[in-house]
């Protein structure tokens, strides 16, 4: 099995150093990721490896053998590259550029010959390209002429295949497909395959392992979930990210809350406490949290949709176990909490007997002269399980002077007005 | 594993190939003798195969029937040297554009762009301007061998100072090309205004003719064109992959700074070799490449003998209406290349709107 070995590589552009002290190992059969910021090295990284930018320290040894030793011939044996994006000029054929990919392999003096063909057909078959054998390559749509090109790549015949985010112009059949064909290739023949990504989930969805780059230096490199952490994310992409596990395909899902920056401490003096659950809090929370105001949270059940989502958004938090009633406890926190607020927005969320405490909670922030503002997408009736109960708490704080809204649209614009009459009022 | 139409397609081309390559051959022979029968005097097509035959070695001595002493004479000595020289630079121009047009990605390039045509003006001009007279082994006088030295240095200077690093960026070299070319065109205009009585052999020289070529003239021309030529052609399946772009053909095993200096290096052998002896003639180099690629396609296993072959044609073609339409005056035969070039070119390129030529 081949082993590639990057050892202690410094690349520089000019007098810009793109690559710093670039050390690391693969073996055959694993599909790594290449993550980082643009600018970060992934692409010089591909280069150094190929060849195309000698290092000004360090090398890459392919199983003990230094490249930079290697013929042009013998290095294009081993290591394929699949580029970007690839203009094509001329009125080659798909075929005439795929057996391109047997160059490394033929004399001077010979042509083509039968195994030759062979072997590129194949790899048009696996990529499902020789169908388009006879059309000239520029007039193939982009995806079909990045097929063709990995297919030159395959036909190469090589240990070390290199990926530069092979799919970031082609439609989402598209990168399914590819990437399935390449983890497939990887696993089948023990390539060595490095891949360049931006896109977080592919990378997630194919890759073995993965790497971070920032500023031309390894952040981070392992197993995908040690690797493509919140944390790191944050540290090296300055965005806040969820990253979770789907729990359909159990495959790690990462989506960007957004840029860190805006995660700042809160511009306005107003607090909001918010009381949610089951996800209908979330969306209100972040977007409370980006216009400035100071937000708070409870009592909400740790697992609960928005609890991660809080935590995500770093905001505090009174919590419950998982899937129990909220205790006398957590209730006096969360009054606490609601003690340093002036807003309480209570959430369109169903109320059983688990949560009712909430709604006492909010009865007495009223009678504290707080300011309720009362959620109702839906009927009270239809999310009520306490047999009346949470009704008639709804009732009371709508009589006592809670303001009725009916959507969470509408109750970020009453904060809105709220907040206004405040200032005007100071 | 069923033999399938692209694969059985594939090797029909090779077969296609050598078809083209005959034809272009047997048209090749047809155009030179039937450009040796044009003249002031007319001489049968048979006789004129009979007096070249002759004058073959081993060939010669199964010749029979009865002597053309005269004909052979006009044949031998004035006409088959002219055409033949003419051969000889229409291939070298031809193989030449089609190595530069692949090497820099240029549909605009021709084998002049890197500075020859003007190196080699600017020798011819010196040369014929201050009279600087002397001959090398009493065969060639010193026009073109100072052209050819002139060509060379500036292309050499040219290369030199695009280089950057280890390698040269082939964008830049194109660049320097324009701008040297434009600072040497500068310069000959000088001379060409200082030069007095001479200004007309400059201008009839820098518009390129055939009228001085005799038998030194493709004795000295041959042996570097065929070089050059057979060299590049070595190289084709190269030239193919690097028309990919630089990087990719690195990846796959092309040694490209490698190949960009060899290539340089024989184009501009061949074309300093073939402008020493006829002027600067346009558009052959810019235009051969481009009918060829329409014909027979990109690459330049087919590109590069079928462009040597149309260069040949065309240029003995031009030649003969150069010294025949306004007899007994001639006329620059780069006049002829482009008057009749030019509208042919655009037509086919009219033709072919549907789809990209390049």
């Amino acid at each position: 099995m081949v082993t590639l070995r990057i050892s202690g590589i410094d690349c520089n552009y000019g007098s810009i150093k793109a690559l710093d002290n670039v050390t690391f190992s693969v073996r055959g059969g694993e599909f790594i990721g290449i993550l980082g910021p643009n600018g970060s090295g992934k692409t010089t990284l591909l280069r150094a490896i190929s060849r195309t930018l000698k290092p000004r320290v360090g090398t890459v040894f392919l199983d003990d053998i230094n490249i930079y030793d290697m013929k042009s011939r013998e290095v294009a044996k081993n290591v394929a590259v699949v580029p970007q994006e690839t203009i094509a000029t001329f009125d080659f054929t798909a075929l005439d550029i795929v057996l391109m990919g047997r160059n490394p392999y033929l004399d001077r003096f010979r042509t083509e010959s039968k195994e030759d063909i062979a072997i590129a057909r194949k790899a048009m078959e696996l990529t499902n390209t020789w169908h388009l054998a006879e059309r000239p390559v520029n007039e193939l749509s982009g995806g079909e002429k990045q097929l063709v090109i990995i297919a030159r790549a395959l036909t190469q015949e090589t240990r070390v295949l290199l990926l530069d985010e092979p799919t970031t112009h082609l439609d989402i059949n598209h990168q399914i497909s590819i990437m399935d064909i390449l983890r497939g290739i990887c696993k089948e023949k023990e390539l060595v395959v490095l891949a360049v990504f931006h896109d977080f989930n592919l990378a997630a969805r194919y890759c073995d392992s993965a790497m971070l780059l920032n500023n031309g230096r390894i952040f981070s490199i392992g197993p995908l979930d040690a690797v493509l952490t919140g944390e790191n994310i944050r540290k090296v992409f300055q965005v806040n990210m969820i990253v979770k596990r789907h729990p359909i395909t159990n495959l790690l899902y990462i989506v960007p809350l957004s840029t860190s920056r805006s995660k700042i401490t809160p511009s306005k003096d107003m607090i909001v406490h918010i009381i949610c659950g089951g996800g209908t809090g979330a969306s209100v929370m972040k977007t409370l949290l980006e216009q400035g105001y100071g937000v708070t949270t409870g009592v909400l059940n740790t697992l609960d949709t928005d609890y991660d989502a809080a935590c995500t958004l770093g905001i505090p938090v009174v919590n419950e176990a998982p899937f129990s009633p909220i205790t006398e406890e957590a209730h006096k926190a969360n009054l606490a909490m609601i003690e340093k607020a002036s807003v309480i927005v209570v959430g369109n969320v169903p109320f059983g007997y688990g949560n009712l405490k909430n709604l006492e909670a909010a009865k007495v922030a009223l009678e504290r002269g707080k300011t309720i503002i009362v959620v109702e997408e839906t009927p009270i009736q239809q999310r009520d399980f306490t047999n009346g109960r949470a009704q008639n708490l709804l009732s009371e704080l709508k009589s006592k002077g809670a303001i009725v809204v009916e959507s969470c649209g509408e109750a970020l614009s009453k904060l809105e007005t709220l907040e206004n009459e405040l200032l005007q009022k100071s | 594993m069923k033999y399938s139409d692209a694969e059985a397609k594939y090797f029909k081309r090779f077969g296609r190939w050598k078809i083209i390559l005959i034809l272009l051959t047997l048209t090749l022979i047809s155009t030179i003798t039937l450009a040796v029968t044009i003249g002031p005097m007319q001489i049968q097509p048979l006789d004129v195969l009979k007096v070249i035959v002759k004058n073959l070695p081993l060939l010669g001595t199964f010749v029979k029937g009865g002597s053309l002493p005269l004909q052979e004479a006009v044949v031998i000595q004035v006409r088959l040297p002219r055409i033949l020289a003419a051969a000889i630079v229409g291939v070298a121009l031809a193989v030449a554009g089609v190595v530069l047009q692949g090497l820099l990605r240029n549909p605009m390039a021709d084998p002049y762009v890197i500075g020859i045509s003007a190196g080699a003006s600017l020798g011819a001009s010196l040369t014929i301007t201050f009279g600087i007279g002397f001959s090398l082994l009493g065969v060639l006088n010193s026009v073109p061998l100072m052209a050819f030295i002139t060509a060379l240095c500036t292309v050499s200077i040219v290369y030199n100072i695009a280089r950057k690093g280890g390698g040269v960026p082939m964008l830049t070299l194109l660049l320097v090309g324009v701008a040297v070319n434009s600072f040497l065109l500068a310069v000959i205009s000088f001379i060409e205004m200082v030069s007095g009585e001479a200004l007309h052999v400059i201008i009839f020289w820098i518009l390129g003719s055939f009228a001085v070529c005799n038998w030194n003239y493709v004795k000295i021309a041959l042996p570097f064109v065929t070089v050059g030529v057979v060299l590049i052609y070595v190289f084709a399946r190269d030239l193919n992959i690097i028309l990919l772009g630089e990087e990719q053909a690195h990846h796959l095993g092309v040694d490209t700074e490698r190949l960009k200096k060899i290539m340089l290096a024989c184009a501009s052998l061949i074309t300093a070799a073939a402008v020493s002896i006829s002027g600067i003639i346009g558009f052959i180099g810019l235009i051969i490449p481009h009918i060829t690629r329409i014909l027979v396609g990109p690459d330049h296993r087919i590109l590069i003998p079928s462009s040597a072959l149309a260069g040949a044609i065309v240029l003995i073609l031009c030649d003969t209406i150069a010294r025949t339409i306004i007899r007994p005056a001639e006329l620059p035969v780069g006049i002829i290349t482009s008057l009749l070039g030019c509208p042919f070119f655009i037509y086919l390129l009219r033709e072919r709107k549907g789809s990209a030529i390049w």
